[in-house]
């Protein structure tokens, strides 16, 4: 058996990242309009609910934090949530409808039309924020999913408004290319914001 | 467009805004371009990472590794952004999509003994003295702070020093106070001055370094099973 270095491998690791952190750049329209479409919803009073299991669960909590107390000084808070974090009410819907319900349930709860639900699932394949994001949809919030690999279940659902989807297999390369697109989400919702004559003649009226 | 007077700075960062251009279309084609910017800086900036930090990072991995061989544990911590990645590291080691599950507990989960820290003592204190209780030689403890200067880090890392516990930061531009501390045995720096792209960036190193402890790992047991 031949052992790779370690110096090696870690050069290996970080190449395998270089593809998916590349193409983020050919989703830039995507990730634009999901952004103008956000900026509208803030821009009308509306507030962000985020939610992902595991690992997800705590990017959810990054973009919560990251609307409700930005790092750059100056820029406005944003209402939003992470409704993942709350170890109680996951739990107990859990134990009494599946672990399926649990977001559709903080959603249809914690949710008003003018609103945004931003699922996040690294290979789409999480019933649990589908049907978050189904629930969002039926009550005429907007829909935004973050997902990475084919996307399972997440591009072919009717009830999702914008997917933007890493080019990877590897969750934890996803993830790292999760991060970059909420950090341009959150700033270029900002852009639109601080310039409302952007966000179209819808709005201005 | 909108012609009421932009807030300070927006003007220079995105002169698209400014142009007279009315059309949204080649609004969102700029922001559009500001995305593709973006995406090439963070991977500009993992290369310098692995290029800077490569071999101290294959060393940490082992470190790692042999702590966890002899029964250490793993504690995360950090504020804000940094706390959702301390969630992370301790959810990628104690459950991993493949390799082994390893002890790892977020310090920032518990907010009945965080709040009541804060309360009673300080902020300043709160995972200092849950390392005091939780933590001891042989353990290992992971702070985040993208400045470098959270007071409550510094204090954990001087603590989990003195107890023994092996010790690794993950910060930003030039490590802030963590780079001062004697006691800390491994820091990663990630060198921007943008506090996004250093979050980025330090994902992959805890990714990266999450791989590389399960790899000494199966070295360690593999040494021993021919031993």
């Amino acid at each position: 058996m031949t052992v790779t270095p370690p110096a090696e491998r870690v050069g290996q690791a970080f190449a395998r990242r270089e593809t998916a952190g590349r193409m983020l750049a050919e989703d830039s329209e995507r990730v634009a309009l999901a952004c103008r479409d956000m900026a509208i919803r803030f821009h009308r009073g509306g507030k962000l609910i985020a939610f992902g299991n595991g690992a997800a669960g705590t990017d959810a909590a990054h973009i919560a934090v990251e609307f409700m107390h930005p790092v750059i000084v100056g820029k406005r808070a944003l209402p939003a949530i992470a409704v993942s974090n709350d170890a109680a009410a996951i739990t107990g819907v859990a134990r009494q409808d599946g672990l399926c319900e649990v977001f559709a349930h903080q959603v249809r709860h914690w949710g008003a039309p003018g609103d945004i639900v931003l699922g996040i699932s690294t290979d789409g394949r999480c019933v649990d924020v589908l049907r978050g994001l189904q629930t969002g949809h039926e009550l005429g919030l907007l829909t935004v999913a973050l997902t990475g690999g084919d996307g399972g279940m997440l591009p072919t659902s009717p009830a999702v408004d914008h997917v933007l989807t890493a080019q990877s297999d590897d969750p934890a390369v996803v993830k790292e290319v999760h991060v970059t697109m909420y950090h341009i989400l959150w700033e270029l919702v900002h852009v639109f914001l601080e310039q409302p004559g952007l966000l179209g003649p819808e709005v201005i009226r | 467009m909108a012609g009421s007077d932009p807030p300070e700075g927006m003007r220079e960062l995105y002169p698209f805004l400014y142009s007279g251009e009315s059309e949204i279309e080649a609004v969102l084609a700029e922001v559009g371009r500001s995305t593709a910017e973006k995406a090439k800086e963070i991977v500009a900036l993992r290369r310098e990472v692995a290029e800077r930090s490569g071999a101290l990072l294959a060393e940490c991995g082992e470190a790692m590794a042999k702590r966890f061989a002899m029964g250490g544990r793993l504690f995360t911590f950090g504020n804000g952004g940094s706390s959702t990645d301390a969630q992370e590291v301790a959810e990628a080691f104690s459950y991993p999509p493949h390799g082994r599950p390893l002890p790892a507990l977020c310090l920032t989960n518990d907010v009945a003994v965080l709040t009541a820290l804060s309360n009673d003592v300080s902020f300043e204190v709160v995972f200092a003295r849950q390392l005091a209780a939780l933590g001891g030689t042989g353990d290992i403890a992971l702070g985040l702070s993208t400045s470098g200067g959270s007071p409550n880090v510094v204090r954990a890392i001087e603590e989990a020093g003195r107890r023994g516990m092996l010790t690794i930061a993950l910060a930003g531009y030039q490590g802030g106070e963590l780079a001062e501390l004697p006691t800390l045995d491994y820091l990663f720096a990630i060198p921007s001055s943008s506090v996004h792209r250093i979050q980025e960036a330090q994902a992959t190193v805890y990714h990266v370094l999450w791989e590389l402890t399960q790899d000494a790992l199966g070295e360690l047991s593999a040494q021993e099973a021919t031993a």
